[in-house]
């Protein structure tokens, strides 16, 4: 028993330097907390912010170009083509969501955070905070730390890691969903529902961890992906573990049966957060499932994809369906988030087909409609925080009709996004759906594929019935649309212009990921 | 002593832990069978990294411990929180959001 | 039968009656102490797996700080509180529990049989526990073991934005509250000066004793507002009765003629205060 030989670790500091910075700038946000008086802090968060987004996207830029391409942080992060992707699309949805936190202007030039979250509601304690200006401005910290954990969520190379991701992502959130302003106690009731349900959920995870690595003895993906070849004894443990971290995993999706959160969460979060966990929480879950799916687990495919299956036309009936019912917009988002889980599981069941060269392969397909969906989630979210009866947000669908007479432009954006998540031909969510659906095609799911296009119909029926109203009911009376900032601006114009952009010019986005949807082992 | 048996007690726990979960009322109780669950996952990385004979196990149950640690303090808070304003830890009081 | 099934058996039975524990008992505090029981015993068993190191945190980590963490928030809402068992969804629990039994039916299978053949035993490996543990975190896992920090960041603001109740106000200095003080004696009589301190009689001398003025009756200003609140104010009365009887029987003599006791009347204390406010 002598002492061990430990040799310093290295780190690839150039590679990783987009996800450092995140984390740096998440840091700096804390000590600005700290030392800088409150006056100061938003404005200085703000920037913090902008400057963070901005170095970080540059240096991927400069990485993603110069091909830099391996397994980094001693075997722990894998960065590859999907991986860049996933990184990419972070910082473009995450930066623009985590933007509209600073929108003051939609509550009489308060943001939509609650002033001081440790008064009770209803208080006197909280009447005085509104009115001496209090607000926390942690919430871009937490914000940028989420974003961290999406990003290694996507990117990681071994379970434990993943898991460390997985909490990283999902803890900030938790906290963000207790912080609305108005509607205080449905928001911490959102947050104590995402909280105990979430953390079941890793739990699960995690037991499925433990079997997988009691079947191959390795947590890393690429040891698990050879002792599925390898071994013929144990099968057992594996197929158990496969279930438990897919229960973790379509958790976090919101896939049938485990999206009963989803809309009572999306409801009670204030809205800015719900756009930022409903496409950043799903990017990342969908690509870390991917990942695990298709290179840890692929060798097992036979096992998982025929589950997978039914758990995605699952998901789209409920979606699809439900969404008809609702009359609140974010419960119809939410719903409407759940059927476009859905679609794009069908791509991830369709995984390891064959692809001839150039064409998109399941990966591809995947990120495409998740980067469709994202345009118009960031979008339709920033919109919902604008529209206003009173003090705050009106959800109810009937306040919104007539908003096309009154409010042209926002109406047009919204209409867009709405189109794009409905799969109209011409906007960046057609191109998706064709896209999956292709996948699971080629993928021997033909049913599938067309059970998809039944549900999306379905779909698309209750986005055209919500533009009907929109544009062709009478006004409603006293609702209004706040005249909206820069910070809320930028989100909705960026996500309405995606949205067409690739829906009416996919080819190089299509050219770029067919050429990078690979996943290194 | 066969490993077997350990992760045998690990998936009792676990399945124990996931059962108080869905019968439990108590946030607080809730949670605190949410940590039971985490617990014998980590009994299981033990065990297994007993049978392997490798000590990545060992390592992540570390890892988990941390991570339970940082949860706790969260999920404390927010139930301190909806406690400040409902009086009440039951899950069932808040009941504001309905399917 | 070797000492280390002795543990595992001995220890693995005490954690799953802790696990019982945990679902049955109404009392949040008797879970909390149910859970502590499963992680010690669950301790023992790392112990007994070669984790020593994993041993000795799982005491200090889970046992130490995150159950007391628990306790101290299960005092804060109350210890005394029972939880209602009756179900919202019907049948919920039944379902539960089946969907349980099916679960552990799942697992059980997956588990026997399918297990590597002989355990390797970490002698090899471990070479002394703490340094093979530490190789491995500072080196294949040190990516996690940083990124983990950002959990520890995360962790404490959470709690501080979530419960700190941060102060609103600027706190008032010695001169602004005696300005206010000799202000309310000018304009309403307030007494500027100390309360009167609470009472002590024979038997009793806590602060929930109020005070006696001269002529016998109670000085409402001397018992905090925190103790009327609570219905803990002692009724002097009838305590002083007590208190002469006691005399009387010792003594042998006739007791005193007593005060006769008014009602207690607490209400103007609170008016005091609203004024000094």
């Amino acid at each position: 028993m002598g002492i061990l030989e430990i040799t310093a670790p290295t780190f690839e500091w150039l590679e990783l330097s987009p996800l450092l910075t995140v984390l740096i700038g998440a840091v700096l946000g804390v000590v600005v907390e700290g030392l800088v008086p409150r006056a100061y802090r938003n404005l200085l968060q703000v920037a913090i912010l902008v400057v963070t987004i901005f170095t970080a996207a540059g240096l991927l830029i400069v990485n993603w170009i110069s091909a830099r391409l391996g397994i980094f942080a001693m075997g722990a992060l894998v960065l590859d083509g999907p991986a860049y992707v996933t990184w990419a699309a972070e910082l473009l949805f995450g930066g623009l969501a985590i933007l509209i936190f600073a929108e003051r202007r939609a509550g009489q030039g308060a943001s939509v955070f609650v002033a001081a979250a440790a008064t009770v509601p209803g208080s006197k304690d909280e009447r005085l905070a509104n009115s001496i200006g209090r607000e926390h401005t942690e919430v871009y910290s937490l914000a940028l730390f989420s974003l961290s954990g999406m990003m290694v969520f996507a990117a990681s190379n071994d379970l434990i890691t993943m898991f460390i991701a997985l909490e990283v992502m999902s803890l900030p959130l938790y906290l963000l969903s207790a912080l609305a302003r108005y509607r205080r106690l449905l928001s911490q009731e959102a947050a104590l529902k995402y909280f105990l349900l979430g953390s079941f959920a890793s739990a699960f995870f995690l037991f499925g961890i433990g079997l997988v690595y009691g079947f191959s003895g390795s947590l890393t993906l690429e040891g698990i992906s050879s002792s599925i070849t390898l071994s013929g004894t144990g099968r057992g443990l594996l197929l158990a573990g496969i279930v438990l971290l897919a229960v973790g995993l379509l958790f976090k999706i919101g896939a049938v049966p485990f999206q009963s959160w989803v809309p009572d969460v999306y409801t009670g979060a204030p809205t800015p957060v719900t756009g930022f966990m409903a496409i950043g929480v799903k990017f990342a879950a969908v690509m870390g499932l991917a990942r695990v799916f298709f290179v840890a687990l692929g060798g097992e495919r036979w096992s998982w994809q025929p589950v997978l299956a039914v758990i995605a036309v699952l998901t789209m009936a409920v979606g699809a369906v439900l969404a008809l019912t609702q009359t609140n917009i974010k419960r119809l988002l939410a719903y409407s988030a759940v059927s476009h889980a859905g679609f794009v599981l069908t791509a991830v069941v369709g995984a390891n087909a064959f692809v001839p060269d150039g064409q998109i392969n399941a990966l591809g397909a995947i990120s495409f409609y998740l980067i469709a969906y994202g345009f118009a989630t960031v979008a339709a979210f920033g919109i919902v925080t604008l529209v206003r009866k009173g003090a705050g947000e009106t959800l109810e669908l009937g306040d919104w009709a007539g908003l096309g007479v009154r409010e042209p432009v926002l109406a047009g954006a919204f209409a867009v996004a709405l189109l794009s998540f409905a799969g109209i031909p011409l906007t960046a969510g057609f191109i998706g759906k064709w896209a999956v659906f292709s996948s699971a095609w080629s993928g021997g799911y033909a049913w599938l594929s067309i059970v998809g296009v039944g549900f999306s119909l379905i779909a698309a029926y209750l986005y055209l019935k919500v533009l009907v109203s929109m544009f062709f009911a009478d006004p409603a009376s006293s609702v209004s649309a706040v005249k909206p900032s820069l910070a809320t601006w930028i989100p909705v114009i960026v996500g309405a212009i995606g949205s067409l952009v690739f829906g009416l010019f996919p080819g190089p986005l299509m050219d770029l990921l067919s050429h990078a949807e690979v996943f290194l082992r | 002593m066969n490993p077997e048996m350990v992760a045998l007690l690990a998936a009792v726990l676990f399945v124990l832990g996931a059962v108080g979960v869905l019968i439990r009322r108590n946030a607080l109780v809730i949670f605190m069978c949410v940590e039971l669950m985490l617990n014998s996952a980590n009994l299981l990385l033990v065990s297994f990294a007993y049978a392997h004979g490798s000590l990545d196990g060992q390592v992540a149950a570390f890892f988990v411990m941390v991570v339970a640690a940082a949860e706790v303090v969260v999920g404390l808070s927010i139930i301190v929180s909806v406690y400040r304003s409902r009086r009440t830890t039951s899950v069932d009081a808040p009941d504001l959001l309905k399917l | 039968m070797s000492g280390q099934l002795l543990v595992f058996v001995i220890c693995g039975a005490f954690a799953v009656l802790g696990a019982l524990g945990l679902l049955f008992f109404h009392k949040a505090v008797h879970a909390a102490l149910s859970l502590a029981l499963v992680m010690i015993n669950l301790a023992a068993i790392y112990a007994a797996l070669d984790a020593a190191l994993l041993a000795m945190a799982q005491v200090i980590v889970y046992t130490g700080a995150i159950l007391m963490l628990f306790l101290f928030v299960i005092m804060l809402v109350g210890i005394d509180r029972r939880e209602s068992h009756r179900e919202l969804i019907p049948g919920q629990g039944v379902v539960a529990i089946l969907a349980g039994i099916g679960t552990l039916g799942l697992l059980v299978f997956a588990i026997l049989g399918s297990f590597p053949a002989q355990a390797v035993g970490l002698e090899a490996a471990n070479g002394g526990n703490v340094e093979s543990l530490a190789a491995l975190i500072f080196g294949s896992y040190v990516f996690a073991f940083e990124f983990i920090s950002a959990l520890m960041i995360i962790a404490p603001i959470g709690a501080m934005v979530l419960a700190q109740q941060a102060r609103l106000t600027a706190k008032k200095t010695q001169r602004e509250r005696a300005a206010a003080r000799i202000e309310a004696y000018a304009q309403k009589g307030v007494h500027p000066g100390t309360l009167p301190n609470s009472g002590v009689t024979a038997l009793q001398d806590s602060i929930a004793v109020p005070g006696l003025l001269p002529a016998g009756r109670i000085s409402t200003s001397s018992v905090s507002q925190a103790m009327v609140d609570r219905d803990a104010v002692v009724n002097v009365h009838a305590v002083s009765l007590l208190t002469a009887q006691r005399f009387a029987e010792l003594s042998g003599e006739v007791p005193p003629a007593i005060i006769k006791p008014e009602p207690v009347d607490l209400v103007d204390t609170k008016d005091e205060r609203e004024l000094l406010k």
